[in-house]
C-alpha cells in the first residue's frame, strides 16, 4: 500500500476519550501535552497542583531574602536591577497562581495555607542573608540551580505550565546575568570583598547541594512517568554542577567539598552526600528564618486585606 | 455590514502543547458557524491541532506607546544589559595568578 493510502493521526499519537485514565496516562507518557480544559484523571490534576503550587509558593516566598537589601544596594543600578529582579519574582508567582488556579484551588486557599504552613516552599528561601556578596551568589548560583529544573519543566505534559515556563526562563536568565555581574565585580575588587563572595558561597553550598532533593528512584516517581518534570533530581543536580563548578572555580572561589570531583569513568559529579536531615527540617519550617519570613507574609497579607476586600467585594460597596 | 454579521478572531494552535496563535478572522452571524467557518480556513489540511474563535468585540486592545515601550533605560531588565567578558577575563586572570605564586 502506497503512503498517501495511509490514514495518520495528527500527531502519531491516538486519541484519548474523556474518563480512559489508561488512554492518557499513555498519551502523556509518551510526550502527548494537556490543556487546562481537558479531561484529565483526578490523581494527575492533583499530582500538577501540588507542583505547581509549590513552585509558586517559592517564587513568592524567594523575593524576601532579596527584599532585605532594596535600600542597601551599592549603587542606582544595581538597585534599579535589584527590584526589578524582585518585581519578575512576584510576577511568576502571579502566573504560577493562575496556573494552579485553573486546576481547581483558589488562590485565597493557597496562600492560606502557605502562611499556615501546611504547603511547601524551596529549602533556601528559609536562609537568612548576611551580605551584599549574599545577593550575588543568590541571584547567580541559586538562580541558576532553578533554571536548571525550570528548563526542564518546558516539556512538562502540562501545557499551560511549559508554557509559563519559557517566559519565566528568560526572565531568570537575566537574573544570572545580574548575579554573575554583582559576583564579577566583587571579585574585582578589594581583598574584602573577595572575602565576602568566600564566605557567602560558603554558607550557601549546602543549601544549593540539597535544592534539587535527594536522588528517588525513577521507576517510582510519577510526576516523572506522567510528563509532569522531564528529569529527576539527580540529573538537575549533575546538570547544575556540570555548568557552574567550572564557572566558580574559574573566579578563583574554593567549594567547601573535599570530596567534589568530576569522575571521567562514571561521567558523573561526585561529592559529600548533602544533609538531607536538614533538608527536611528546613522545608518543614524549622530552617533559621524559616518563621520570620512567614510571619511577614502574614503581617503582610493582613496589611493588605483591605485591597482584597475592595475589589473583590460586592461591586456597588465601592459606589456606596 | 448587514446587522446579522460579526468578525470572530481565530486562533490555532499548530501542535500539542504550543501557544494559540492569531491566525486570522472570519464573518459569520453566529458562533456556530464562525466556527464551520474557522474550520475550514484554519484547519482544512489538519495543520491546526485546536482553533480558538473568539468574537472581536470581546477583545480589549492595549497599544499605548507611553505604557509599552516607555522612554527610560530597560537595559538592567535584559541580559544585555550586563556586560561582563572584560570582568570576567580580569577575574580568571587574578585567579591564576594567584594559584601560580
Amino acid at each position: 500500500m502506497d503512503d498517501a493510502d495511509t490514514i495518520q493521526p495528527l500527531n502519531g499519537r491516538p486519541p484519548y476519550e474523556t474518563g480512559d485514565a489508561e488512554a492518557f496516562y499513555a498519551h502523556v507518557g509518551t510526550g502527548g501535552k494537556v490543556e487546562a480544559d481537558d479531561w484529565m484523571p483526578e490523581e494527575y490534576r492533583a499530582a500538577v497542583l501540588k507542583f505547581v503550587e509549590m513552585h509558586a509558593n517559592s517564587e513568592l516566598m524567594g523575593v524576601l531574602p532579596e527584599r532585605d537589601w532594596i535600600m542597601r544596594a551599592p549603587t542606582l543600578r544595581r538597585k534599579l536591577a535589584l527590584t526589578s529582579k524582585i518585581q519578575d519574582e512576584v510576577g511568576h508567582a502571579q502566573l504560577l497562581y493562575r496556573v494552579a488556579e485553573d486546576l481547581g484551588k483558589p488562590r485565597a486557599a493557597m496562600l492560606q495555607d502557605l502562611l499556615d504552613g501546611r504547603t511547601k516552599f524551596h529549602n533556601v528561601f528559609h536562609y537568612p542573608t548576611r551580605s551584599w556578596a549574599d545577593v550575588g551568589i543568590i541571584a547567580w548560583l541559586v538562580d541558576a540551580a532553578a533554571i536548571v529544573s525550570q528548563q526542564a519543566l518546558r516539556d512538562s505534559s502540562y501545557a499551560p505550565y511549559a508554557r509559563t515556563m519559557k517566559k519565566i526562563c528568560w526572565e531568570e536568565s537575566v537574573h544570572i546575568m545580574h548575579g554573575r555581574d554583582v559576583v564579577l565585580t566583587m571579585m574585582n575588587g578589594t581583598d574584602a570583598q573577595r572575602a565576602m563572595v568566600q564566605e557567602a558561597l560558603d554558607r550557601w553550598w549546602g543549601p544549593l547541594m540539597q535544592m534539587h532533593g535527594p536522588p528517588t528512584d525513577p521507576a517510582k516517581d510519577k510526576d516523572l512517568h506522567w510528563g509532569i518534570k522531564a528529569k529527576n533530581n539527580e540529573q538537575l543536580r549533575q546538570e547544575f554542577l556540570s555548568i557552574y563548578v567550572p564557572r566558580i572555580l574559574e573566579l578563583g572561589l574554593r567549594i567547601p567539598d573535599p570530596n567534589l570531583r568530576y569522575d571521567e569513568a562514571s561521567g558523573r559529579w561526585e561529592y559529600t552526600e548533602p544533609d538531607w536531615a536538614e533538608l527536611k527540617s528546613v522545608v518543614t519550617g524549622h530552617g533559621p528564618a524559616s518563621q520570620s519570613r512567614l510571619q511577614f507574609r502574614r503581617d503582610s497579607y493582613a496589611d493588605t486585606q483591605w485591597v482584597r476586600d475592595t475589589l473583590l467585594g460586592p461591586a456597588d460597596a465601592a459606589v456606596a | 455590514m448587514s446587522t446579522n454579521e460579526r468578525i470572530w478572531e481565530v486562533f490555532r494552535q499548530e501542535d500539542e502543547g504550543d501557544p494559540m496563535v492569531h491566525a486570522g478572522n472570519v464573518n459569520a452571524p453566529d458562533e456556530e458557524l464562525a466556527m464551520h467557518y474557522a474550520r475550514e480556513f484554519y484547519g482544512r489540511r489538519g495543520e491546526s491541532h485546536r482553533l480558538w474563535i473568539v468574537a472581536r468585540d470581546a477583545v480589549t486592545e492595549l497599544d499605548d506607546p507611553d505604557l509599552l515601550k516607555p522612554p527610560f533605560d530597560r537595559s538592567h531588565k535584559k541580559p544585555g544589559g550586563y556586560i561582563i567578558k572584560h570582568k570576567l577575563e580580569a577575574a580568571k586572570q587574578r585567579a591564576a595568578s594567584e594559584a601560580g605564586e
